[in-house]
């Protein structure tokens, strides 16, 4: 038995340690990084298909089905706009992509709140101790909605948290579901109802103090895409929210 | 009696079973880590056009240069690095986040099977990165400066994080001219979640790049890929004209005629195509909104994954535009071998 548990430890894949109280702790308490604060997207890859909205059609890097690009051709901001969904690119497969900061807090001590002043969107990661898309599902069986429902979990990495004093290391591994249908580019490349969001959550902290948090997102959809569509996302802390600048949802900017 | 024998039993018997499992705990390493050998595909789901059929020309957009390093990108020709003199320099050590093929990882161990050094080889490295995690100090900043530089490595966690100095001045990124001084620092974080690893660079230059920056990218492990392996570079005259001529292809400052190319292309801001570090924060946007209108239509590399892999344009009336490939594309191909029957 404990050759089995050093040897998950090792593999960095074992659960946070239990409380004192026998209870496991709170996702808060069990963090082995803050996430917290506001947080900014550097745009130094795809810049003129995430900065810009590039000309209908351009939807180069994107693994669309034959019928996601059907769809991506028919694409139609004012058709958008009188149907009141300016936030078809804002929901959470496509605003990780934005141009946007993120203000990160714990709601509570197991829902992490990611606020986006792009779009001035809400994601809740809510951490259960299991993270798939069956638990995803279960947890919110009700309507669909631009930022869907997501599960998370910690996933402790080796080498930390063993013996007093030694760093903690680790990462957040999310599963997004019921997303109401949405656009991966703002010019109306889909993604639909029946897609998944797996997201791993690492921060980097370098020796001059900056910070990085890494959003390994991977967005599959058995309608719209032919394989999972693969990227990562980095965004550099800030000292505060003086840059924080809320903006509405725009179907065509 | 009998019970005090017994009970000294379980005793040794505990002394035994802590002393196997003690040794057990010291042999797993202290700071064991993830697995990182094997050969990895880039997944090229992000800057498609740098790292597949090329990027633009006068293409700056992303990144943070400095005035410097604008106008030396500026002087740039892609005859220039066609001369054979300049057909085998070296890459940048992390060139592989630009580049269209994937990498092999491999560890060095001692004779007490403690990892020495990571290696890695891929696409366009002229040389072996080599990863030393044994703690070595860092050589004199006279020392020599090589094409894979000299790198040393920790882990933190799951992550793997480098310091690279030592390096070479390059090209990096889009083969268009964007310099690399031997100054580079590149701080490089390697984290391994399931089958995919990310490669988090942060590059700093103090002669061409105003603020560090930053690029993301993911790789997926691939057994079956044999991705990596270090290719040999031959030249060979690959413009006559230019043959013992003793002419360096460049263009004059002020006179490149594809510096306003994503300008007029794209109708891009000339901060924004020209990689002024403002252009890589949302409130840029401000700037832009008002000026920017996207183009008509998509002119290039607009199908990506459908028409590369053959498939028509998904349905009819598509304006799927293939960028030039001509008979190249596997569409307008097949239409072509169609009609010769």
């Amino acid at each position: 038995m404990a050759v089995l548990a050093l040897n998950v430890s090792a593999q960095g894949r074992g659960a946070a340690p239990a409380g004192r109280a026998g209870g496991p702790p709170s996702a808060r308490a069990a963090a082995p990084f803050d996430p917290t604060g506001y947080w900014v997207a550097i745009i130094s890859e795809d810049w003129r298909w995430r900065m810009v909205t590039p000309a209908k059609g351009d939807v180069v890097s994107i693994p669309l089905s034959p019928e996601g690009l059907r769809v991506a051709e028919a694409w139609d901001p004012a058709k958008d706009e009188a149907a009141g969904e300016q936030c078809k690119a804002y929901g959470a497969a496509g605003l990780m992509r934005g141009p946007t900061r993120l203000h990160i807090t714990w709601q509570d001590d197991n829902t992490l709140k990611i606020e986006s002043d792009y779009g001035q969107q809400t994601r809740l990661l809510r951490f259960t101790g299991v993270s798939g898309a069956s638990e995803a599902g279960r947890a919110g069986a009700g309507a669909k909605t631009w930022q869907g429902v997501t599960t998370a979990q910690w996933v402790m990495a080796a080498g930390g948290g063993r013996g007093r004093g030694g760093a903690r290391h680790g990462s957040i591994k999310s599963v997004t579901t019921q997303m109401r249908p949405g656009y991966l580019r703002k010019n109306g490349v889909p993604y639909s109802d029946r897609a998944t969001m797996t997201e791993y959550w690492d921060l980097h902290t370098e020796t001059n103090g900056d910070q990085y948090l890494v959003d390994t997102n991977v967005v599959d959809d058995p309608v719209y895409l032919q394989t999972p569509w693969i990227t990562s996302l980095h965004f550099k802390k800030e000292k505060d929210g003086s840059k924080w600048d809320p903006s509405t949802c725009d179907a065509r900017f | 009696m009998g019970s005090l024998n017994l009970r000294r039993e379980v005793l040794a018997m505990r002394r035994i079973v802590f002393l196997a499992f003690g040794a057990l705990a010291m042999s797993v390493p202290a700071f064991a880590q993830i697995e990182l050998t094997g050969s990895y595909s880039p997944i090229l789901y992000e800057d498609y056009i740098e790292r597949g059929p090329g990027s633009d020309l006068g293409d700056f957009t992303g990144m943070p240069m400095t005035d410097e390093g604008r106008a030396k990108a500026l002087l740039y020709t892609s005859n220039l690095p066609s001369t054979v003199e300049r057909q085998c320099l070296a890459q940048a050590p992390w060139v592989l986040q630009y580049r269209p093929l994937g990498m092999r990882i491999w560890s060095e161990v001692d004779k007490d099977d403690k990892v020495v050094a990571w290696k890695i080889e891929g696409d366009y490295l002229r040389d072996t990165l080599t990863i030393w995690m044994d703690g070595r100090p860092e050589p004199s900043p006279n020392a020599l400066s090589t094409a894979a530089g000299f790198s040393t490595g920790k882990w933190e966690g799951d992550t793997l994080t480098v310091r690279t100095t030592h390096v070479k001045t390059t090209w990096i990124r889009r083969g268009n001219g964007i310099p690399a001084s031997d100054q580079t620092t590149y701080w490089v974080h390697l984290t391994r979640h399931d089958d995919l690893l990310t490669v988090v660079t942060i590059q700093e230059d103090p002669f061409y790049l105003s603020e560090p920056h930053v690029v993301s990218r993911v790789f997926k492990f691939d057994p079956r890929a044999n991705q990596g392996g270090r290719s040999i570079c031959n030249t060979a005259n690959e413009i006559p004209r230019l043959e013992d001529s003793g002419i360096v292809p460049h263009y004059l400052p002020g006179q490149n005629p594809e510096a306003d190319f994503m300008m007029r292309t794209y109708n891009l801001p000339k901060e924004a195509a020209l990689g002024y570090a403002e252009s890589l924060y949302p409130e840029y946007r401000h700037k832009l909104k008002g000026v920017y209108t996207p183009p008509a239509s998509c002119g290039r590399y607009c199908c990506g994954w459908i028409e590369r892999q053959g498939l028509p344009g998904a349905a009819p009336g598509l304006s799927c535009n293939d960028g030039g490939l001509g008979e190249l594309n596997p569409v307008v191909k097949g239409k072509q071998d169609e009609g010769k029957k």
